[in-house]
């Protein structure tokens, strides 16, 4: 068992590939917001790199170990204390029954992750361990978890061999200082209605810096910047699609697409809505949808203009960054 | 009197009042305890509380109102007893 001491913020188990097969109804995938730390807290652990872990968003849990085995912390930033010690990040770490994990406040980035070996044994709802909180599905029952529960643990191996990332295989989750340089631009593709947008407004997009909202989450994330204009298509349309030149008759929404709202472009993120009455003209690529769940609010985001090929050589990438190869062993121990 | 930072412990947009035209939840130069409410946070869609964390007077708050904070941004000095 695992003792949630503390539960920071809408701290989630979480698992890939999520929630898959049941969007029409409308439940979203899920899953981790940035499956690249997701995946390498798992190899750390000496889990397959899919298996349910713990998601925190800006203020880490603090937990409670009730056997050995060994644990990973990946993904935003955090000062972490095992008893008294202050721990690293990014690579294997060996814990002891009764021993107490406590996680500050995120320094960069948005979200955290701790794998432990033998992953998180919740229940399986409609085919996913993956929380949709709004939903209350997953965890325990009710969503995020809290204060005082007790999450299950799947089977441990007896022997655990430490290791760490090496640096170039991890995430570069910048300050929100750097966010926004050329390196740090977030993919986006066209489509699929990027011709209800005029050709100054396409350009303008992947031109300006956008500003992240504190009404951002799971669901989306919200951006301000400059007026968007529209083409002639968003006027000249029946009555049904709505009064604004934004609306239209309601589609399915994909995951990273980028609606416009009136005026303000909200990213459909892990935990979307399915379906909706705003045109998507961008979506942004799987590959690069962990920066979206590492952005903070306040940040200043800017996009750059991808296609289907580029964006499937990231996802290739990516996907080989998030292996074994990635680690380096520093040591074996017995659990 | 010392006084104490009263910090943010996360990035969001700071309110000393619970909504829009009511009054703010402590004045300058009020008496907090460590369990008062002095603002809110805005983060995730959510309004996160803030408390003083120690007892004194509330002398003076280093945020206006709905104003951008990242995380440990002083919000408010305390001078304690």
């Amino acid at each position: 068992m695992l003792e949630i001491i503390k539960h920071g913020l809408e701290t989630t188990v979480q698992e890939l590939p999520g929630r898959i097969g049941y969007w029409e109804q409308g439940f979203p995938p899920s899953g981790p917001a940035d499956a690249w730390s997701f995946r390498l807290a798992n190899l750390l652990a000496g889990n397959p790199r899919d298996t349910a872990a713990l998601e925190w968003q800006f203020i880490g849990p603090t937990l409670r170990f009730h056997r050995d085995g060994v644990i990973a912390l990946t993904g935003a930033e955090t000062a972490a204390r095992l008893d008294d010690k202050s721990v690293p990040m990014w690579q294997t770490i060996p814990v002891r029954a009764g021993q107490v994990l406590a996680c500050s406040p995120a320094k960069t980035g948005a979200r955290g992750y701790v794998a432990i070996s033998g992953g998180l044994a919740t229940a399986n709802v409609l085919g996913s361990r993956a929380t949709f909180h709004m939903a209350g599905l997953g965890g325990l029952g009710a969503g995020a978890l809290k204060a005082g529960q007790q999450v299950p643990l799947g089977e441990s191996g007896a022997t655990h061999k430490l290791m760490r990332v090496v640096d170039s295989a991890r995430p570069p989750i910048a300050p929100a200082a750097s966010a926004g340089t050329i390196d740090n631009r977030i993919a986006a593709m066209l489509g699929p209605n990027d011709t209800w947008l005029d050709d100054d407004s396409i350009m303008m997009f992947f031109d300006s810096e956008w500003t992240v909202s504190t009404q951002s989450n799971r669901t989306g994330l919200r951006m301000s910047g400059p007026q968007f204009t529209f083409s002639a298509q968003a006027y000249a349309k029946p009555a049904e699609h709505g009064s604004e030149p934004s609306n239209i008759l309601d589609h399915g929404y994909p995951v990273g697409g980028i609606s416009i709202a009136g005026q303000t472009p909200i990213i459909f993120i892990h935990d979307s809505p399915s379906a909706g009455g705003f045109f998507v003209p961008f979506t942004v690529p799987r590959f690069d949808l962990w920066r979206l769940g590492q952005a903070r609010p306040h940040e200043k985001l800017r996009f750059r203009r991808t296609s289907m090929a580029q964006a499937n050589e990231g996802r290739r990438r990516l996907d080989k960054l998030c292996s074994l190869q990635s680690l380096i062993e520093i040591d074996t121990v017995d659990a | 009197m010392p006084a104490v930072d009263v910090k943010s412990p996360i990035p969001g947009t700071f309110y000393r009042s619970p909504a829009p035209g009511e009054p703010p939840f402590v004045a300058e130069g009020e008496r907090v305890s460590a369990d008062t409410v002095i603002g809110n946070i805005e983060l995730m869609k959510q309004f996160n509380e803030v408390f003083a964390g120690v007892g004194g007077i509330l002398t003076a708050f280093m945020i206006a109102d709905a104003e951008a904070v990242d995380s440990d941004a002083v919000l408010a000095i305390i001078s304690t007893d």
